[in-house]
């Protein structure tokens, strides 16, 4: 049964026919977990390798003579710097996370921003949205100096998306690509190759699946895991997701859903738009790199809408990633539950809560199921983890209290979530990856 | 989400409308959640059962049980006095999803009334319960 009005992306069939528990989110009709089940698909995807459909997420095309000085002006990265440690510019073939902010400094949804062309951007928003996002910043193209000359095109449901992701994904990846030896190579994370459409004036080659299907291939995700973004047009979105899905059989690959999404997300210290960020200036939060500071982190290298109210008086409000001592999270209920200090004073909410089930404490210190230095026979229990929106800067390592309507759950404050990511290793070293998975513990 | 057909209702059990599950065993009235609840829970990760001696009314909170998506109470399907709890969930909580009605067992509860199962669903008003959604 889909509840009325909910979208469906081309899957999803596919996902009902193999036993997913569905349920709306961002107004799409989606899978929760398959049937292995959130924790063994969570738990797949830092050991081995997941795949989700993502059609649900919006894309906009961006081009116009004026779109680079346009973003420089809608967009909170400086393409002129933001590639690399050495920040260089942005260039086709290169992607960037951030966000777009209104002028109040808060966030408008956030995005990853792929340069295909000089001047031809893809804009991954959230699901629903496209229209949003596009209303937005073409309110503000009265605001750029001169005139602006700018086309914006909405391809809400025009564009499917598989992410691949785990250690084994690159040599699924390899199974399935038309060549892979030539695609992969010269790979970073936040690099992409190919096109939707597989146009011959693309500049940043050619890619295709061994049944000649196009694809646009980009290293990323929202996993904190190694990984692949895999953008196809919609009517092909189903024949690419069972070559994936079957090439991945011999890897263990599990098909997930957004519950798996959301808790490495979570333990991968990534927001989720509106939840993590929203209507309150963003700023004092984990993700300082979606904003241009120059090198020290004193000052914005360039001026971009929302700057000022960034920048007119001290933060009101700072988020912070948590960790918990066990599995036990806080659940949201009608009004979201409170962060308390040692004083036993409230100081602001929970925004994320979830169980990270990859990771427990050894010794007091956060082990990954991927961590090398884990215990012989390390089996985690989980631990509660997520992002609380606070009055005051707290620490790593001060401790705080989640308080719901039923029960307290004492956290501490903390850098960083799940350790051993693979999210940033070269393609080389996970394209050797071999190591058997371990830990699961189902 | 399983559908109605491919739910597990034993015959010999009765039914919360909250989806907890209540049968005899001799004298006692052993207690769980049902396949339909485990099933829309997803993974469990987390059992909090009652101390054993504590009594409560029925319909009022006993427990918590804690998936990857959600929190959830537990309420009484009877009113009684608990003796003995699954002490196997609290290494492996995922028993509730693998078998709600035998390994994934809650409690064991001495009831104020041995009639109390009368007030609950069989297996047949359950099923209609659930069809109703």
């Amino acid at each position: 049964m889909v509840e009325s009005g909910a979208k469906r992306t081309p899957l999803n069939d596919w996902h009902r026919a193999h036993g997913a528990s569905m349920a709306i989110f961002g107004g799409y009709d989606m899978p929760l977990w398959y049937t292995a089940g959130a924790k063994a698909e969570h738990l797949a995807v830092i050991n081995g390798c997941g795949m989700f459909d993502t059609s649900h997420m919006a894309v906009l095309r961006l081009t116009g003579p004026d779109i680079h000085e346009f973003l420089q002006w809608c967009f909170s990265r400086d393409l002129e710097r933001c590639v690399g440690r050495q920040k260089a510019p942005l260039t086709p073939g290169r992607a960037v996370y951030g966000v777009f902010l209104n002028e109040a400094g808060g966030v408008v949804d956030d995005v990853i921003l792929f340069q295909t062309e000089p001047d031809v951007y893809l804009a991954v928003v959230n699901a629903g949205m496209g229209a949003h996002a596009t209303h937005h910043v073409l309110n503000y193209i009265d605001t750029c100096e001169d005139s602006c000359n700018v086309l914006i095109s909405d391809l809400t449901d025009k564009v499917g998306k598989i992410d691949l992701q785990g250690p084994l994904a690159g040599l699924v990846m390899r199974e399935v690509l038309a060549d892979p030896g030539r695609v992969l190579d010269a790979m970073p994370y936040f690099s992409f190759k190919g096109s939707l459409y597989g146009s011959p004036t693309d500049r940043i080659g050619d890619v295709r699946l061994k049944d000649g299907t196009p694809v646009l291939l980009s290293r990323s995700g929202y996993t904190g895991e190694f990984g692949f973004e895999v953008f196809v047009e919609p009517g092909k979105l189903v024949g690419a997701w069972e070559v994936i899905f079957e090439a991945g059989q011999r890897y263990g690959l599990l098909p997930c859903g957004l519950a798996a999404r959301d808790s490495l997300r979570a333990g991968a210290v990534l927001p989720l738009s509106h939840q993590d960020n929203g209507n309150w200036r963003y700023i004092e939060n984990p993700w300082s790199v979606a904003l241009p500071y120059n090198d020290d982190g004193t000052a914005f290298t360039k001026d971009f809408l929302g700057r000022r109210a960034l920048e007119s008086s001290p933060p009101s409000y700072f988020t912070r990633p948590f960790a918990g001592f066990d599995m036990r999270k806080i659940a949201p209920a009608i009004a979201p539950p409170v962060v308390v200090d040692s004083a036993g004073k409230v100081i602001g909410i929970v925004l994320t809560c979830v169980t990270d089930m990859g990771i427990d404490r050894v010794d007091g210190a956060i082990v990954s199921i991927a961590s090398p230095e884990r215990p012989d026979g390390f089996v985690p229990r989980g631990l509660c983890c997520g992002f609380v929106k606070v009055n005051r800067w707290l620490p790593a390592g001060e401790r705080i209290v989640l308080r719901g309507a039923k029960r307290e759950i004492p956290v501490v404050i903390t850098d960083d979530i799940r350790p051993g990511r693979t999210a940033r290793k070269s393609m080389e070293t996970m394209l050797s990856y071999t190591q058997t998975p371990q830990g699961r513990t189902t | 989400m399983k559908g109605l057909g491919e739910l597990h209702i034993p015959g010999d059990t009765f039914y919360s409308d909250d989806h907890e599950w209540a049968k005899k065993a001799g004298d006692l009235i052993r207690v769980g959640i049902s396949d339909f609840a485990q099933d829309q829970m997803g993974d469990i990760v987390y059992v909090e059962l009652p101390g054993i001696g504590t009594h409560h009314d029925a319909g009022v909170e006993f427990g918590v049980v804690e998936s990857v998506k959600t929190v959830s109470d537990c309420l009484m399907p009877i009113a009684g006095e608990v003796v003995a709890v699954n002490a196997a969930l609290d290494g492996s909580p995922g028993l509730v999803n693998e078998s709600p009605y035998a390994d994934g067992w809650m409690m064991d509860v001495k009831p104020d009334d041995p009639g109390c199962l009368d007030a609950l669903m069989d297996e047949a008003a359950y099923r209609v319960f659930l069809e109703k959604g």
